[in-house]
């Protein structure tokens, strides 16, 4: 055996090799091209790995700039989304599970491969036509046809949360299209906004951050602003008499401050200064 | 049921503009008869029904049908919802649907 192989090492490895190089070269390319377009895609763009809430007509809209790039709705990238419906057809085959959901929007593909060690999700899948599901995963396409590849298709038991759903499809779709409350700019990338805020105008992000405070608490919070303490903050009794407000006024705004976490103590329980961020 | 028909949410006060066409339709069983059922989704909608319709009295369905000149509903899909159904959440998806119509109805852009 040995010696055949060693005899016939000249011819046999050669071609033997050759056509095994070109098999594993093939198979590495193959393999080494979908992961660079997965893994690099990912690590590139790991700070947009969100999971949002759509409908299945964003899912048919969503602009693929060219075949592989990544998919976007309303202008931001998505990668991960979770959407529901009622279930039209279930096609199960040997790898994989896959079904057509309708939200009355329109309908989509949704693929769910099988784990090897869960094959009775293939005859069994939890849910039956005309039930509703809800999606998670990824959106793709192969051939110019748009579906999804589900990581988990789950079925839904409150009817209320198919209606959950459209709203908050509705929500994600308007906070990025509309301009936000407090967007002084209005044309600004939302992600500026504060840092904008907080160079132009102080006043503006510390009325934003005051938001959900008592009248007393904001009165406390814009006269520290006004007076500089320097690095020990402003104490309790400079409080009462620059803003009027009486002792114990002071110190229930002051708590609501604290808890807040709008400004922190510093020398003593009654000295602060504003939390700075 | 073929794949492709788009089904916007309605209720009974959107259903004149929708004749001829086919909508989806939620809201509570409130008289059931043979074939025909009504339920009230901000008002009444008589329901013509297909015959594998499993409807229970006061609880919530979901039709998905076409609405005849007299706006009734011939229905094609008819799932029983139970009793747990929030009517006032479902009022919210169908004003939004037609608010936002960009994305939720076929046919309009973003």
């Amino acid at each position: 055996m040995l010696t055949d192989t060693t005899a016939a090492y000249g011819g046999y490895t050669k071609t033997g090799f050759g056509a095994q190089g070109g098999d594993d070269s093939g198979g590495f390319f193959a393999g080494g091209s979908q992961q660079g377009s997965q893994g690099g895609g990912g690590q590139k763009n790991f700070q947009d790995e969100s999971l949002r809430p759509v409908t299945v007509k964003q899912i048919l809209e969503a602009d693929e700039a060219y075949s592989g790039a990544d998919f976007k709705i309303d202008g931001q990238t998505v990668t991960q989304i979770t959407a529901v419906g009622q279930v039209r057809s279930i096609n199960p085959q040997p790898t994989n599970i896959t079904i057509r959901i309708d939200d009355g929007t329109g309908t989509v593909e949704v693929k769910k491969f099988i784990d090897v060690d869960k094959q009775h999700e293939a005859t069994n899948p939890g849910f039956e036509v005309d039930q509703h599901v809800r999606v998670f995963g990824r959106l793709k396409s192969f051939s110019g046809k748009r579906y999804v590849s589900a990581h988990l298709i789950r079925l839904i038991t409150d009817p209320n949360e198919v209606n959950y759903h459209m709203l908050e499809a509705t929500y994600v779709h308007l906070y990025f299209t509309k301009p936000q409350p407090g967007d002084n700019g209005g044309d600004g990338d939302g992600m500026f906004i504060d840092g904008g805020a907080g160079a132009g105008g102080m006043g503006g992000q510390s009325n934003s951050k005051l938001s959900g405070c008592s009248n007393l608490a904001r009165r406390m919070h814009t006269y520290m602003n006004s007076a500089s303490g320097g690095n020990e903050g402003v104490h309790l009794n400079n409080v009462v008499s620059g803003t009027g407000m009486s002792m114990n006024d002071v110190l229930k705004a002051a708590e609501e401050l604290l808890g807040q976490g709008l400004i922190y103590t510093t020398v003593d329980d009654e000295t602060w200064s504003i939390l700075e961020y | 049921m073929s794949d492709q028909i788009e089904a916007p949410r309605v209720t009974a006060r959107l259903l004149d503009n929708f004749i001829g066409r086919h909508v989806r339709i939620v809201g509570q069983v409130i008289e059931l008869r043979g074939d025909q059922a009504v339920i009230n989704s901000d008002g009444a909608v008589t329901i013509l029904l297909n015959r594998d319709a499993h409807l229970s009295q006061n609880g919530g369905a979901q039709i998905i049908g076409k609405v005849n000149p007299d706006l009734s509903i011939k229905a094609l899909n008819s799932v029983n919802l139970g009793d747990n159904v929030d009517y006032k959440l479902y009022g919210m998806v169908v004003e939004v649907t037609h608010k936002f119509p960009q994305i939720f109805l076929t046919g309009t852009s973003q």
